[in-house]
This record gives C-alpha cells, structure tokens and sequence, in this order.
C-alpha cells in the first residue's frame, strides 16, 4: 500500500480548492464512457486513466479537507454522480491505482457520524454501491450453472480471466504473414487493442501472461505496434516497483520504450557513481545485474541509445578514470553477451559501430586471447600506427577549424576507450620490452590518456610518459640493494606534478609502475619495495589498490596468460596485501576489506578534469 | 461426524449472524477473518462429500434441522441446502455487505486495495482486500471481452467445469441416472440460452484434462446423454460455428456418427416446393436448407475423408429405394448426391 501511494502522491496537486468546471468536464467524460463497454469507449477511458487518476488525487485531498460531506457535496453537487459512474467503469475500476483512489474518495464521503439526512444518504449509499460492486452478476445463467456445479463466483469470474488471458495471449503468439502481402488483412490490428486494454491491467498479475505476449510479439507486422499509454503505464508500474518483470520482457519494454531505456541506462549511472565504494568485480556484477549488456546486445537499437548516453558522458568527463572504467566494462560485457548471441542477431559489428573508424572495428574487437601471445605485440604496434596516422590526417586537415577532424579523432579514442583491454595489453608489455621496441606501446598509453592534441602538447607528454618508463625500467631491472634514489625520486616527482598541459597523468604512470611490479623479473621484495615507497610519498594508495584489482579481473576474465600464470597471481596476492596494508596504515577507520575508495575521490578535483584540458574538450 | 456436523450447524448459524444480527457492529479483522476460515471449512465440505450419498443425506438432514431454528429466530431467514454450502464464501460475503451494521472498518479490509507487490506480506491475506480482487477480476472480464468476443472464454470455462464434475461423479460411482439427473437439470437451468448451451458442451466434449482414461468415460458419458437429447444434438449441428462440429466430429467418433445421423434426419425430412424449386424441411420451422445440409456433408467429408465412400452408399441405396430416377426434385437422396459430387 505504501508503494501504492508513493506512486500516486508525487501527482497530488498543490491547488487547494476544485472548480465545478473541472469535475463537470470529467462527469461529462463519465456519462460519455458509460460502462466502457463499446470498443470506442473502452479505448478513450483507457487513454485518459493517467490524466483522471490524477484528478482523482486531486479530488481526493479536497475531500479530506473538507470538514463535512455535507460542505462538499453543497461545493461539488455533481461529485456523488460522477464517482458514481466511475464505480460502474470496468476500466478505472480493473485498474489497482485507480481504484484504490476511487474508494478512498467513497470513504472520504463516508460519515462515521453521520450529522443530517444528506450524510445519512450517502453512507447508504457508498454501502450499496460497493455492496453491488462485489456481489452482483451480470449473468444471471451462468451463475445459475456454476452454482449446480460448485464453483463459487469468485472462482468463477478468475476462471473465465485466466482463459480469456490465454485465449488473447495465443492469438497474439500468431506469426503475422503480411510482411510479404501488404494487402493481407491480419490480426495485428488486435495488438494495438489489447495493449490499449491492458492499460488498466498493468499491475494485475492474472494479466502478466498476456502482457508478457504483448510486449514480447515478434515485430514482423507494421500494424502490430504497441500503444503508446500501455508502454508509459508499464514503464511507471516498473519504476515504481508496482510491477515485477522477467527479464525478457524488461529488455522488450526497452526495446518498445525509449524512456524506460533511458531510465534505466541513467538509473545504473547514478548507482555506480554513488556507490563510491565499489570494486572492479562489484563494477562487473553491477552492470550484469543491470540487465542493459543483455539486452544491448539482444537489439541493436537499445545499444545505440546507451552508447549514445555514454559517448555524451565522456564528452562531459573526458579524463575521468571511472567513467572510462564504466564504458570499459560494459563494453567488454556487452561483446561478451553478443558473441553470444551473434549466430541469431542479425546485426553487424558495422551496424553497432557506425561511427567508429571501420578499419579499426575487427582488430580492437578481438579479444587478447583470441591471439597467441607473440602476436600481441605486433597487433599493438599495428594498432598503435593506425591510430597515430588517423590523428595525425585529421589534426592537420583540422587547421581550417572544422570540427569533423575532431570528431573523428573522438569517435577512434572512443572506440579505444571501449576496447580498453588493448591498452592493458599494452602496458603489460611495456613492463618488459627493450627501449627501442617501446615507441608505439607508448604512444598508444599516452594517446589513451591524452586523446587531444591542444597546443602540441602530445610530444611533451610522450617525453614524459617516456621519461617514466625510463626510471621504472632502470629500478626494475636494479637487482641489488638499495635502489636508486634518484630514480625513485624522479618518479615520485613525475607523479606528483602539478596537473598541467605537459605533464602525464598519474594513471599512466601507476599502471606502469603495478604492471612493472607484477611481470618484470624484479624480485617480490624488491618490487613491493619500490611500490610502497613510490606509492606512499605519492599519496595514491587507494588509486593503486584500484589499478591493481582491475589489471587483476582482466587476467582473470581473458585467462590470457602463460606459463607464469601462478607466479603473476602470487605477486599480485603479494602486492594487494601491501596496498591494504598501507590503507589501514593511512585510514585506520576504514574497514580492511573494502580498503579502496573510488578513483572519482582524488587527491584533487584537477586531477579528474586535468588542469591542462579544459572540461569537455569533445563535448559539443 | 458428530463434530463435523456441530461445525455445519455454527457456520450456517454464522451467516444468519452475518446477514442479519446487529451483532456484526462488533465484529473486527479477526472475526471476519475467521468467519470466512468458517465458510471455507464448509465449501471444503461440500467438495469433499458431494459423490457420498449416505452423508451427503445426513448433512442435508442437518440443515433441514438448523434451518428450522433459525427460521424461528430471524425472520425472513433464507434456508440453506447441500449446494450452497459450495458457496459459502460469497453468501457470507454478500450477508455481510447488505447487514447495515456492518462496521465501516470491515468495509475498508474488504476493499481494501494494496499493490500486488505488497499484498503477500500482509495480515489476514485471506479477507483483506477480499472484495477489491473480485471487483478486479470481473472488471478485467470486462475489459478484456470486446477483444474476444466470438471465442466464448466463459463457455469454454463452463464446458471444463463440467467435465471436471462428470469426471468426478463417475470415478466416485455415481449412478448414472443421478447424473443424468444432473445434466438434466443443467439444461434446465440454461433454458434461456440453449445456443449459449450448446458451446457449452461442445467446449465439454473438447476438453482435454490430464487423465486420458477419465476423460474418455466422462466424454462419453456425455454423448450418450446427448444421443438421447435429439433436439439439443440438432440444434447443436445447426447453432455452433461449423468449424467447432467438424472438430469434435475428428475427436469423437459417436459424435461423428450422430451427426451424420441428424444431417440425414434433415434430409429425410425435407420435401420438394415446387414453388421454390428447392428441397425445404417441411414440418418444422425451416433451420436448415438443402444447401446447408449439402455443405455440412461436404465439411464432414473433408475432415474425415473415409467417410464418404460409405456415406455416398448409403445415399444410393437410399435413392434406389425412391426408384433410382435421374430427374431433380423426385428423391432428396438423388440430389443430395449429386449436390455432393458437383
């Protein structure tokens, strides 16, 4: 019941008082439906349930502000014969919501002491209405034969429900066959009806099976569209958890009901973003459970809608890690999903993509494991230059000032961001290549970060991503005691600069430095050694702790590794106990387990939205 | 049985209280909640015992005796028989609705209207939003029935029921004249609307349930009884949509055959209008026409295709017993034949 309201009240009106001209357009609408018991009747309720519901609430809280039925039916003379007639309207009174209000009104006119005759009248009559309501039968005959044959008329009238519902349901199942014969009369008219008539039915769970039909009916036929009011009734029965859905039909209302998508994708949006505490694993259950992956990946229509949501979300937040994160982890959940499914959609990597460089579509969408492991690093370089060429045309033909270049640019980083897992790869390599090899690995980890080139600044941040690299790979391959301060140093100095234009991000240089720690042949001890004092004075535990599990879960997921897998896994057990460690050092409070805050709490807003690129760069 | 037949006298007891004594004015969730456990307890009965004759009539007995006393105590007091007690629910429900001292508050559980979502955790599930439900289900019915108005989901209900009942008296051992008895009276009953009646039982004859065996019995059970009712088996062939006889002409063989039976029934009983230079049924009130009875034998011989040779023999003979002559309007048998084979 609670819900029931919460679910109506939000429409409660401020206006205190009614006008008769209102409730006599609604009285009208009253006497003109009748029984709702022609077609066209039944129909024009069923489209006006929301609007009258809404008066009813209205209706409702004038009632109960009255201080005596008396007053308010000496205001409002023509209320007791409208609710009259709504009572008598299978439409408002199949619907739970609608009824629900109706009574209450019946009962805000109910006496408990009733003070006059007037009053009297009323709650004779309420008790009669109702009584009526309940009790009487319209067929008289029928009832007579069920009675002979026991069956009670509750019973009864459910029985006769429950095999209207299939009855609809089986017709509704009918492949229609006017896809080939425009001509050919069908009876997809029917769908339209029904979805009209089950406007009322939402919420009523003898009706699911039909509505599951409904929604769930092959789309062959151009007639066999679904009303408008069904899908907006279902989509707020949904919202508002009046309704329980299987998971099929909530991908069918998505794929009839574009705001219900819209919902949802924003719904998951805000859930990720406030749950701060999450990990990469909670990330991935999150989005599972969100159903949108799924159903992306059942119906190229939905995944468009959501990459489109997405793609003006990184516009907004271009070097917010967890936002690039998200779109990561969805995508790749998304392609799980679809691979799937691709021997039954129809739809083409092409068709998904449409923005995307086509040249670039094939190559990132292969998994890691989907090629043995010598030719990553080939892939990566191949990868790497076509990027670089593809930046390179557009930023000079960018110099007239159009923005088409730009985009193009955004919609290759995009697709980057989405097939993120190449970039993992990348850094993983890194942590063991020689310094002639390294180039394009390089500058595919800086492009991933830096994805414009405002004022040239690539080169310089190349320098520095390289300059990194450098100092990592000398202290990693340092095999005896103590490190060299100098390195660490410089490391610590590159990770702490101030954001500007010219400086790498952070990220970058973290990823390094874990992947570093968990591939190179550095000692365990001398690699924790390094980690803790990099990531302490640096301040970027919990970013660390972060890197760490995702570069974890991708090992896990792809199961791309080699013969070292155990060793990999030992050394990241290893280095996750130090992180947490430091944690708890830092943030006593903290639960131990849950360690890690969220990479959208940086040490400072300008590390989010760097200093250097001024927010939405791509945003249009 | 002693306490069975004690708790039979309290629940009757109980909807006279229910319909009549101010005494309601005091009644709460509980007691209503319990009332209708009273009610149930009584339909529970009526299921359980309505094959045992022996208790059956102790039971009636029973009421025949509580009826009495209450007479004596309210006026105006309706008796209560056998087959109320299978509606015990909706008389308490429609006694207690019409007792003007029905408190409000009763009223409001009645009606009560909670989402779906909720209704499951709540108290008294059994009496809270009681009436609301119902008030659903019947306006649904009505919602819903303009989309379905020529397939008849009441009748195809009726029909269920009515072999589920016919399925229960004969695998208790009813005797059949009782249960014929019964379907006697069920035809009664529908007096009004013999076509509705009819779909009724073509939906019993159609019904498929899940034991094969009792299915069978209660089917044929039924087309014995229909054989003997002539006039309800031909206003079944002339009433129901053609494609619901040739269904249940595949299904039951005797059905088949009866109705082959009324089609020639028809035929032998038209006669040649020479003003009208067609066959017509003379002595009743003309349902059915040369043509329609040359189109039932062309349906049945679609369907069942074996039919026909046997069929057609039969007509032959019958046209040779007429004197075999070539010349339309001479045999009704002659030209259906060659109505048939155009």
């Amino acid at each position: 019941m609670a819900q029931l309201q919460q679910q109506i009240q939000p429409h409660q009106a401020a206006k205190p008082l009614l006008d008769v001209p209102e409730l006599q357009f609604w009285h009208d609408k009253a006497v003109a439906w009748g029984q709702a018991d022609r077609p066209d009747t039944l129909k024009d309720t069923c489209l006006h349930m929301s609007r009258l519901k809404d008066y009813l609430q209205q209706l409702l809280t004038h009632i109960n502000n009255m201080s005596s039925t008396s007053e308010t039916m000496k205001r409002l003379p023509l209320l007791g014969q409208f609710l009259g007639r709504l009572c008598w309207n299978p439409c408002v009174t199949a619907d739970a919501p609608g009824r629900w209000l109706l009574f209450q009104c019946l009962w805000g006119l109910y006496s408990e002491h009733p003070g006059n005759a007037v009053e009297t009248k009323a709650n004779q009559w309420i008790r009669k209405v109702l009584c009526q309501l309940a009790t009487e039968e319209d067929d008289a005959a029928a009832q007579a034969l069920m009675k002979r044959m026991g069956v009670p008329p509750k019973e009864y009238h459910l029985k006769v429900l429950i095999k209207m519902v299939a009855m609809l349901q089986e017709n509704i199942g009918k492949s229609c066959s006017s896809l080939f014969d425009i001509n050919h009369r069908c009876s997809c008219d029917n769908i339209l009806a029904a979805s009209e008539a089950c406007v009322p039915l939402v919420t009523f769970p003898e009706a699911a099976p039909l509505i599951s039909a409904l929604l769930q009916q092959p789309a062959t036929c151009v007639r066999a569209a679904l009303s408008q009011d069904f899908l907006d009734a279902l989509s707020s029965a949904y919202s508002s958890k009046c309704l329980l859905l299987e998971e099929q039909e909530v991908v069918s209302l998505w794929y009839h009901s574009l705001s219900s998508l819209e919902e949802a994708v924003l719904s998951l949006l805000e859930c990720v973003f406030t749950n701060t505490g999450s990990t990469p694993q909670e990330l991935k259950w999150q989005l599972a459970h969100s159903l949108l992956p799924k159903a992306c990946a059942q119906h190229c229509s939905i995944f468009l809608v959501v990459n489109d949501i997405f793609r003006s979300l990184l516009k907004q937040a271009e070097e917010n890690e967890s936002v690039k994160y998200l779109i990561q982890t969805f995508s790749s959940s998304f392609f799980r999903e679809w691979g799937l499914l691709q021997h039954k959609t129809s739809g083409s990597l092409k068709a998904l993509f449409p923005q995307s460089p086509q040249s670039l579509l094939i190559p990132l969408w292969t998994w890691p494991s989907e090629m043995p492991q010598e030719a990553w690093r080939h892939h990566l370089n191949w990868l790497s230059c076509s990027l670089q060429r593809l930046t390179e045309d557009e930023e000079e033909g960018d110099s007239d000032g159009s923005t088409r270049g730009h985009l193009r640019v955004f919609e290759a980083w995009y697709l980057l961001i989405q097939c993120a897992h190449w970039v993992q790869v990348a850094v993983q390599l890194l942590a063991t290549l020689q310094p002639e090899d390294c180039g394009p690995l390089l500058w595919l980890l800086t492009f991933y970060h830096h994805p414009t080139k405002r004022g040239h600044h690539r080169t310089s941040q190349l320098v520095h991503a390289k300059e990194a690299w450098d100092h990592l790979r000398s202290l990693f391959s340092f095999l005896a005691h103590p490190f060299p301060v100098d390195r660490v140093q410089s490391l610590i100095t590159l990770l702490s600069l101030k954001p500007q234009q010219t400086s790498p991000s952070p990220f970058l240089i973290l990823k390094l430095l874990l992947n570093f720690c968990v591939f190179s042949q550095q000692s365990l001890n001398g690699s924790s050694e390094i980690l803790q004092t990099v990531v302490n004075r640096s301040g970027l535990v919990n970013e660390a702790v972060r890197v760490l599990s995702s570069l974890e879960l991708r090992l896990i997921e792809d199961s791309c590794l080699s013969s070292d897998t155990n060793r990999v896994h030992l050394r990241i057990k290893a280095f996750q106990n130090t992180l947490t460690h430091m944690c708890a050092t830092l943030n006593p409070a903290t639960n131990q387990t849950h360690p890690q805050t969220l990479i959208t709490e940086p040490r400072s807003s300008e590390f989010i939205l760097d200093a250097g690129f001024s927010q939405g760069t791509f945003a249009e | 049985m002693e306490a069975v037949l004690k708790n039979l006298s309290s629940t009757a007891e109980l909807l006279a209280v229910a319909a009549r004594s101010s005494v309601v004015e005091q009644w709460d969730k509980q007691t209503l909640s319990r009332a209708f456990h009273w009610a149930r307890y009584c339909e529970h009965l009526f299921s359980r015992f309505l094959n045992n004759t022996t208790i059956r009539r102790v039971i009636e007995k029973q009421l025949r005796l509580t009826n009495e006393s209450l007479r004596a105590v309210f006026t105006g007091y309706a008796d209560i028989c056998f087959s109320d007690l299978s509606q015990c629910q909706h008389l308490l429900l429609v006694g207690l609705l019409k007792n003007p001292e029905l408190p409000i508050s009763i009223m409001k559980i009645l009606f009560d209207t909670a989402s779906p979502v909720n209704n499951q955790q709540s108290d008294y599930q059994d009496v809270t939003g009681l009436c609301s439900h119902i008030i659903q289900c019947k306006s649904a019915c009505k919602v819903l029935s303009p989309l379905t108005d020529l397939s008849g989901a009441d009748a195809e209900v009726q029909g269920a029921v009515l072999m589920e009942r016919l399925e229960d008296l004969l695998s208790g051992g009813g005797e059949a004249s009782r249960i014929e008895h019964i379907l006697n009276s069920f035809l009664q009953e529908g007096e009004g609307a013999s076509g509705h009646i009819c779909l009724v039982i073509s939906a019993a004859l159609l019904t498929r349930t899940n034991s094969a065996a009792a299915q069978t019995a209660s089917q044929d059970f039924l087309l014995d009884w229909l054989q003997k009712k002539q006039s309800v088996l031909q206003q079944m062939c002339s009433a129901i949509p053609s494609t619901l006889i040739i269904d249940l002409a595949k299904r039951h063989v005797k059905f088949r055959d009866a109705y082959c039976d009324v089609l020639k029934k028809w035929a032998s009983e038209m006669e040649y209008s020479m003003s009208e230079g067609e066959w017509v049924q003379a002595n009743t009130n003309r349902t059915v026409s040369f043509q329609r009875v040359t189109e039932h034998f062309l349906a049945l011989f679609v369907a069942c295709p074996s039919l026909r040779k046997d069929v057609e023999k039969e007509l032959n003979a019958l046209n040779i017993s007429d004197g075999d002559f070539d010349v339309r309007g001479l045999s009704v048998w002659g030209d259906l034949l060659s109505a048939i084979n155009k």
